[in-house]
């Protein structure tokens, strides 16, 4: 990181930190290791916790609170510390006016925007972003929290995984693309009524769709690859106009699922055995891609001499019977 | 007048086609999978995988097919090579293909209506058939059915040894194929055999 957009992140940070909340300073580091911040961060979210938990809204602390709303927000603890935010005190984003009970009523304007940590990369989303088709149709409708629950998600880098990043990352798409419910919510805002397509329908060009869906992300296919092969994954969602669909894309030697879905994947086994692509073999075989090329040498080097083998005995059979029957005459 | 037998019923020559057909349908799928890439024109990938797995299905159709009547006709006993001496006979067919069909010598084991085979052949048939090619079709049907294969072999996706057997036992086939083809031609005339094939009846 350059150091302008080093302090500039640094200061996002501490504007977005409520008096007495542990710094931001860990977003993109690791979570803290010092014992006693643990310990303080924790005291600090099992406060929140009290209330915003299944256990809370069955057991309310106090007999005055609104359930039907807080039943709205409510967060399980440990799949917070299984995301990209754990080690976090909740007041680092929900700052001002929910440090008490009752929380102020214009709180929710007080929420830390995720670019006001993540600067850098909000940045680079958001160019994206804006070609993306959610952008086109819905801009207003659209925030980062519109897939990214912070609550819950992890970057694909820390999932490692690759199945279980496939399963995060798809739950993000089908959880509006597959529920009439969400769908037509969200795109309620649009001029002219949307009814939601069938996955299937739409996916039935596709080979084993229901394979596909558990082994690749859709973004795969509906995002344009980076020209820059070292930055994540675009944002910028394809419709399916533009989405990929050859399939050697993937299914080949050169497949870009290595520098897609595999590129935090490490080869297997200690060694690649020599295959192509072999930090995919550690969780799927992809026609095409997971090749050897060595034992493709082989097979088409013996098709080549099968074929010269047949063809010289073709040749001398003619030979020799033309001079036989020469001989004959 | 060359002395003519017949040899062939019309199940055994309707099957043999359908297979054929079917294998060199796969063949060409198979490879255009297996060798994707987008610089090289081969049978685009998604509808080589529709065919492919429809002509998979059929293949597995036509086997069962193949056995069963088989079994039923008593036509399996020809595919069994019969002691004594079937090594010797088998040398005495490799020496012929290797030498003697060259300076004109007679087939040494021409068919009968009792063995339709000579030694080599009955053994590579049997090979080819019973061995071979069931073992292309089990790995065929777990690559349709992916969920059949073990979840991890080694650390890596219990699907690649399945995928490499599909490969390798398929490759076999072809070879084979190409050599069965070519050896259709050393009949009495080049076209003879394939005749045969077509009517069932052996010319001599």
């Amino acid at each position: 990181m350059r150091p302008a957009s080093k302090s500039l992140f640094a200061a996002f940070a501490m504007l977005a930190t409520a008096p007495g909340a542990a710094t931001a300073a860990d977003v993109k580091g690791a979570a803290p290791t010092d014992p006693a911040l643990i310990e303080k961060i924790r005291k600090s979210n099992a406060e929140c916790y009290v209330c915003h938990t299944e256990a809370g809204l069955k057991n309310p602390p106090r007999a005055d609170m609104n359930l039907a709303e807080l039943a709205k927000f409510l967060h399980d603890p440990k799949q917070f510390d299984g995301s990209n935010h754990t080690g976090m005190e909740c007041k680092v984003c929900h700052g001002q006016g929910y440090v008490a009970f009752p929380h102020a009523p214009e709180a929710k304007k007080s929420i830390s925007e995720c670019g006001e940590c993540h600067a850098t990369k909000a940045l680079r989303v958001e160019t994206q972003f804006k070609d993306s088709v959610h952008a086109k149709n819905l801009a207003d409708r659209f925030t980062c929290q519109t897939c990214h629950d912070p609550h819950v998600y992890k970057v694909a880098a820390k999932v490692g995984d690759p199945r279980k990043i496939v399963a995060q990352d798809n739950a993000m798409c089908v959880d509006c693309h597959n529920s009439d419910l969400r769908y037509g919510a969200i795109s309620a805002a649009l001029p002219t009524k949307k009814v939601r397509p069938d996955l299937y329908a739409t996916h039935d060009w596709l080979p084993n769709p229901r394979l596909h869906w558990s082994a690749v992300r859709c973004i795969e296919c509906h995002t344009p690859m980076s020209p820059v092969k070292s930055l994540a994954t675009s944002h910028e969602i394809l419709a399916k106009d533009k989405a990929e669909k050859a399939c050697v894309t993937c299914h080949s030697q050169d497949s870009v699922l290595a520098t897609r879905l595999y590129r935090f994947a490490a080869t297997n086994v200690g060694s690649d055995l020599g295959f192509a692509n072999a930090s995919v073999l550690g969780s799927a075989y992809v026609v095409g891609a997971t090749r050897h090329p060595l034992i493709d040498r082989a097979v088409i080097g013996l098709f080549g001499l099968t074929v010269l083998g047949l063809l010289g005995h073709g040749a001398v059979r003619i030979v020799m019977a033309f001079f036989r029957r020469r001989r004959a005459s | 007048m060359s002395h003519r037998i017949y040899l062939l019923p019309p199940w055994l020559r309707i099957w043999h086609w359908t297979n054929a057909t079917l294998m060199i349908v796969l063949a060409v799928t198979g490879a255009s999978l297996h060798f994707a890439d987008p610089g090289l024109h081969l049978v685009p990938f998604s509808l080589a995988a529709k065919i492919h797995d429809i002509a998979g299905v059929a293949l597995l159709v036509a086997y069962g097919f193949f056995v069963l009547a088989n079994i039923v006709t008593g036509n399996w006993w020809q595919y069994v090579p019969k002691p004594p001496g079937v090594l010797a006979r088998c040398w005495k067919q490799i020496v012929f293909y290797g030498w003697g069909i060259f300076w004109g010598a007679p087939h040494p084991y021409p068919p009968t209506e009792e063995a339709n085979f000579n030694a080599l052949q009955a053994i590579v048939y049997w090979v080819i058939m019973y061995v071979v090619v069931p073992v292309v079709i089990l790995t065929g049907v777990v690559f349709l059915f992916p969920d059949l294969a073990p979840a991890k072999i080694f650390g890596l996706d219990g699907l690649l040894p399945v995928a490499m057997l599909h490969y390798l036992a398929g490759a076999a086939v072809i070879l084979f194929m190409l050599a069965h083809i070519y050896l259709g031609t050393t009949g009495v005339r080049p076209t003879s055999l394939f005749k045969m094939m077509i009517t069932g009846w052996h010319e001599e």
